[in-house]
């Protein structure tokens, strides 16, 4: 817009207010006003990240040394002796069943008197006694070494407070403060020397015990039934691959040393497949992921499992075969559960339908049901059937929100070819929209596995694995969940000790395993998205 | 033609075999009164006197024709003059839309009034074939497109299917260009060879009649010219009505033309009247691109 002539161009256009704040103008300040709220996020995103990884890395370089001194102060000798013992009392165990399985024979079959079953097993029961004694004298020596080698911790342990204190002074410039800390270094060599001196010992009580299991092995008394002669056999069987295992604990026995360092990639190993979490534990802390792991897992697959058909179910319905009238009705009261908080969601868990399963359970005609009947209120198929319901209102949203996008023409395609309603559902909306059901699916996972309250009030909170040998079974027995100890235990360790860095590591593992989770069902997303051209 | 479940249609016997005519005949024809119920000698489908509501709002008034068999009858009109919803009533896809009823009048096909509560609206559909606006492949295989149709009537013999996939492709003029990607998408083929998919789709289950809702209207020229051609093609074994806002393709492909306005219809005739004898003055107005 060139002018030739001056007084023209002057009003032409108009100028910019003068009004700034800061030495911005309005427009700047809106941007940065918006511009701002978006870096907050990221910023507390970041810091989040930073503090996990910070206060969980450190776990690493602990665990090692609480391996270091599991190993130097001969705990790991003494465990190999303990495996030993351990094994035999679950071999005793086997026995104890097999007795209550011989009463439950004569009593119901033979029909026997109570009291005549007991008489007619008194054999068995002498039987089941000697082989009980057979393990006395590995015992003895167990204990002894037991309270030996636990003298060493502490003093180790002593040790280390003292090392700390003293650089704690240090640390503050109380130099002669620092002097008068006495830290008593640990001879290793010295201490362990009378718990290795018990080898000859333990290699005449684990002479002995041999002879005396194949001495109590013959005088087995047969069995009433064929069927609980063949578990005596397998008994007879498990024993000899037991007696079998001796020579190996043996050469650990006279291999181990002390001072063979442990390997760093254990601190890892050792809690990403320790099958063992065992806290203020008087003789040796683990810090094994299993079987928290296995819990949560458990856990939200049962719940997947009852919230996927639920979830895509009433969403296929809802967007195709739902009148607007039933669309308005069902539509909010799915969202709706969400708006109940877990712990009421819990708390009726505990209150009524752990109950009211468990005596459902122990209903006799219901007894065909694996894992039926159950006397533990709380366990895998409570926490599960809570977190369905959680999950269901997710699954079904996005689900819906997926099956909405298919377009109508494909609907309409379907239709004028002379398809059914059903048949248009089944094979062409839902393929159509598989990638959003499936990644509706994931995110539900995403969302139950992250779940806290739920679990810790009703899975039950015991931490072993759970037996998978029961078969489907295994969902009433209770587990503990990564969500929930942390939720449970980071009240009341204490600040920096490793069992608070473990649980940060748990933590960790479980941002992991959503973003994994998150991230897998957006791959899906994109991969599968059908391109409606 | 094969009229393979004469379930529906069966108050009167299947129509005579006429000898197929030549393709790009537009024929003349005596001259028809404007008459919308004018008399003719093969009236296949049969409207009289429809009013049609969308809820409150009326779409059609009072709308009477006959579409006769075996031949192309175009609808044409401006926007929201009710000749889709006229389409889709003849095979009653407007049932999809809540809210939509016919309020008056009757549709008969060979004599049956296909809104009869006992009508089973599948068959329906199978017999009346549909090709939409906006190409509309399913997110499947091409081959798996065509045979879509014939599987929901369960057939599962796969030397069947191959043989109706050829046959159907053939028939949509679409066989050498996808004879070697049948296991691709459909979503993968052009605009244009999506909409003769669809036409494919449509004939492979064998149906009386093709509605065309606008099939050319988001193909460009070259495409909607081989769709015209296809057209030409088909007309000589299936009733075929298309509803188009191109009055030289109605000009071009059609036998007779209906011309609606404001939900009625104005004037019904042969298309070389339309074209250039109207009856009606708005259809003069609107022929000669005056208005619409």
């Amino acid at each position: 817009m060139a002018s030739t002539e001056s007084s023209q161009p002057k009003h032409f256009l108009a100028y910019k207010g003068k009004f700034r704040l800061f030495g911005l103008t309005i427009d700047d300040c809106i941007k940065v006003f918006f511009g701002g709220n978006a870096v907050v996020s990221i910023v507390v995103l970041t810091l989040i990240t930073y503090f996990l990884f910070r206060e969980g890395a450190g776990f690493f370089g602990q665990n090692r040394r609480n391996l270091d001194i599991y190993r130097r102060a001969g705990l790991e000798y003494v465990d190999y002796i303990r495996t030993q013992q351990d094994d035999h009392t679950a071999l005793t165990r086997y026995l104890s069943d097999l007795r209550l399985r011989q009463l439950r024979y004569l009593t119901q079959e033979r029909h026997l008197s109570l009291a005549e079953a007991n008489a007619k097993l008194g054999p068995f029961d002498d039987f089941a006694e000697q082989y009980g004694d057979a393990i006395e004298p590995i015992r003895t020596i167990v204990s002894d070494l037991t309270e030996q080698a636990s003298a060493i911790k502490t003093k180790c342990g002593v040790a280390e407070d003292k090392l700390t204190e003293r650089q704690q002074l240090l640390a503050e410039g109380r130099n002669a403060d620092a002097g008068r800390v006495v830290v008593e270094s640990v001879d290793f060599a010295a201490e362990l020397a009378p718990i290795r001196a018990t080898l000859p010992a333990w290699r005449e009580a684990s002479a002995e015990l041999t002879k005396r299991i194949s001495q109590v092995l013959v005088t087995a008394p047969a069995m009433p039934d064929p069927a609980l002669q063949a578990r005596l056999e397998r008994f007879k069987e498990l024993n000899a691959t037991y007696v079998a295992g001796f020579p190996a604990i043996q050469r650990r026995l006279e291999t181990w040393d002390y001072t063979k360092p442990v390997p760093a990639a254990q601190a890892l190993t050792s809690f990403i497949f320790g099958r063992e979490w065992l806290t203020a534990s008087f003789w040796q802390d683990w810090y094994g992921v299993i079987p928290l792991l296995v819990g949560s897992v458990m856990v939200s697959l049962l719940a997947l499992v009852l919230a996927v058909p639920l979830g895509v179910g009433a969403a296929i319905y809802v967007n195709q075969m739902a009148s607007p009238l039933e669309q308005r009705f069902i539509k909010p009261s799915i969202e709706f559960i969400s708006a109940i908080p877990s712990v009421v969601l819990g708390f009726f868990g505990i209150a009524v339908l752990g109950q009211a399963m468990r005596a459902l359970s122990q209903v006799s005609w219901l007894s065909w049901v694996p894992g039926f009947p159950y006397s533990e209120r709380l366990n895998i198929l409570t926490a599960g059937c809570l977190l369905a319901l959680i999950a269901v209102p997710t699954i079904f949203t996005l689900a819906e929100d997926a099956l909405n996008n298919v377009p109508r023409a494909f609907k309409e395609a379907s239709f004028a070819l002379g398809a059914t309603r059903l048949q248009t559902v089944i094979k062409i909306i839902v393929p159509a929209s598989l990638s959003g059901i499936i990644s509706a699916v994931l995110l539900g996972f995403g969302r139950v596995i992250g779940e806290t309250m739920v679990v810790l009030l009703c899975a039950g909170n015991r931490i072993a694995i759970p037996d998978f040998t029961m078969g489907l079974g295994v969902v009433t027995q209770p587990v503990h969940t990564m969500t929930g100890i942390i939720a449970q235990e980071m009240g009341e360790v204490v600040q920096g000790s490793i069992h608070y860095r473990a649980l940060f590591v748990v933590g960790i593992l479980l941002f992991f395993l959503s973003l994994g989770i998150n991230y897998v069902a957006q791959a899906v997303v994109r991969k599968y998205r059908v391109s409606i051209g | 033609m094969v009229t393979a479940a004469p379930t529906l249609m069966e108050t009167r016997p299947a129509a005579p075999v006429l000898p197929p005519r030549p393709p790009a005949a537009a024929e003349p024809g005596p001259a028809a009164p404007a008459s919308a119920l004018a008399p003719a000698a093969e009236t296949l489908i049969d409207i009289r006197q429809v009013d049609f509501f969308y809820g409150a709002s009326q779409a059609l008034h009072d709308v009477s024709l006959a579409i006769e068999h075996k031949k192309v009858t175009a609808f044409i009109g401006p926007s929201g003059c009710g000749k889709s919803t006229l389409l889709r009533c003849l095979n009653r896809m407007n049932d999809l839309i809540d809210g939509t009823r016919v309020a008056r009048g009757t549709i008969r096909i060979r004599g049956v009034d296909i809104h009869q509560p006992d009508v089973d609206v599948i068959e329906l559909r199978k017999r009346i074939g549909m090709v939409f606006q906006k190409s509309n492949p399913f997110p499947k295989s091409i081959y798996e497109n065509i045979t879509y149709g014939l599987r929901l009537q369960g057939v599962t013999n796969r030397a069947r299917l191959d043989e109706v996939v050829e046959k159907s492709l053939r028939g949509a003029a679409l066989w050498d260009e996808v004879k070697d990607r049948l296991d691709a998408s459909g979503l993968g083929l052009s605009g244009g060879q999506q909409q003769r998919l669809c036409i494919a789709r449509a004939i492979a289950v064998e149906p009386e009649v093709i509605l065309m809702d606008e099939p050319c209207s988001a193909l460009d020229p070259v495409a909607t010219a081989k769709v015209e051609e296809l057209i030409q093609e088909l007309r000589s074994r299936y009733t075929i009505v298309i509803v188009t806002h191109n009055m030289q393709q109605a000009a071009r492909c059609s036998d007779k033309t209906a011309f609606f306005y404001m939900g009625r219809l104005v004037e019904y005739a042969d298309t070389r009247n339309i074209f250039t004898n109207p009856a009606n003055p708005q259809t003069e107005a609107y022929v000669s691109g005056r208005f619409g």
